[in-house]
């Protein structure tokens, strides 16, 4: 310590003990928050289509377009060390040779940031205002003042349609649609979705549908007829930015 | 006048305190910084706002560079006194291969 670079050297090399001392216990302390989760996920709408992966393609595949509701609370997840949380759905259902594993696929995801996380455009929803919000697109751009993690969605439509690694997902049978998350602290660890009691943390209650079977192959005329255009589209969500800076 | 001025200027870059200075130095640097981690993780948790926590312990942090880095003068107080110089070659004797040297 005899000299000023001595002591400037000194005191950075304790600062940055300090510094990952604190934030070890910031990673710890999310510990003492309890979570309890729940979640009601049902399938609302089922519907197989034949498509193609994109435009230029002459593969004919069965794409399978699955509406649901999803009503659930994780606003527990939420503490002073959660950046965000990305949920997920997806459609689970047996592989055709049974001595496989089940096949997943997924078909809606969001990021529910929380209040201390900046504005993005991925975001599902808003709690800080858009930086760059002009007057006239304010209204659409309002931040939301809702409690992180809790959803109630009806009849929404997926992101993705889903196919299966055969290309044929007509008739097929034990489908479940389980929702997923993924907790993304500022400091520490991730997590991923527990159904298992870990001391103050619950395990999700609900968050499976039930049991459902894809219905038989739609044809062109039928799906134009029967059902509107609209009833097969996806929704983008919020990070639909093509073209923009992710 | 150049020679001279050179001098103090590493003096004062060098910002050289004398031994209690040093341990007050030390002393200093771990509690300040403890004491700030410690009020930065309660504010933090108190307030459920982690960004508390990071300002606190930054700014904490500069202060700490602030008082513990400058040759205050309060870390300049206790002057070693050292022994007077004796004149030059008296009483002390260098021999190198028998050769009287000083």
């Amino acid at each position: 310590m005899h000299s000023t670079l001595v002591r400037g050297q000194n005191v950075f090399g304790f600062f940055t003990t300090v510094a990952f001392s604190i934030a070890a216990v910031i990673a710890v302390s999310v510990f003492l928050f309890p979570q309890n989760p729940s979640a009601k996920l049902q399938m609302r709408n089922v519907q197989v289509v034949k498509g193609r992966p994109h435009y230029y393609s002459s593969k004919r595949e069965e794409y399978a377009h699955v509406k649901f509701d999803l009503d659930m609370d994780l606003s527990s997840l939420y503490n002073w060390n959660t950046k965000q949380v990305f949920i997920w759905v997806t459609a689970k259902y047996p592989s055709e040779s049974p001595t496989e594993p089940m096949t997943e696929a997924v078909i809606w995801d969001a990021i529910l940031p929380s209040p201390s996380e900046p504005w993005h455009h991925n975001q599902y929803v808003h709690y800080k205002p858009s930086p760059s919000s002009s007057s006239r697109t304010l209204k659409s751009k309002k931040p939301s003042n809702g409690t992180p993690g809790i959803l109630k969605l009806k009849g929404q439509r997926p992101k993705y349609q889903i196919t299966d690694a055969a290309g044929k997902i007509a008739e097929r049978a034990n489908c479940t649609l389980e929702l997923n998350w993924n907790v993304q602290p500022w400091v520490g660890a991730l997590t991923w979705t527990n159904r298992g009691d870990y001391g103050l943390w619950k395990g999700l209650t609900g968050g499976r549908s039930k049991s459902f079977d894809f219905p038989g192959l739609k044809s062109k005329g039928e799906a134009a007829g029967a059902t509107k255009e609209e009833d097969l589209k996806t929704m983008k969500g919020a990070e639909a930015n093509r073209g923009k800076p992710a | 006048m150049a020679e001279e001025l050179l001098e103090k200027a590493r003096d004062y870059f060098e910002g050289q305190i004398d031994f209690e200075g040093q341990r007050l130095a030390e002393n200093l640097n771990v509690g300040i910084l403890v004491a700030i981690g410690a009020i930065s993780f309660l504010a933090g948790y108190i307030t459920q706002d982690i960004a508390l926590t990071l300002w606190i312990g930054l700014a904490g942090t500069a202060l700490t560079f602030l008082v513990v880095v400058p040759p205050w003068p309060f870390f300049n107080r206790n002057a070693v006194q050292w022994l007077p110089a004796r004149s030059g070659g008296a009483g002390i004797t260098v021999e190198v291969d028998g050769k009287k040297v000083s």
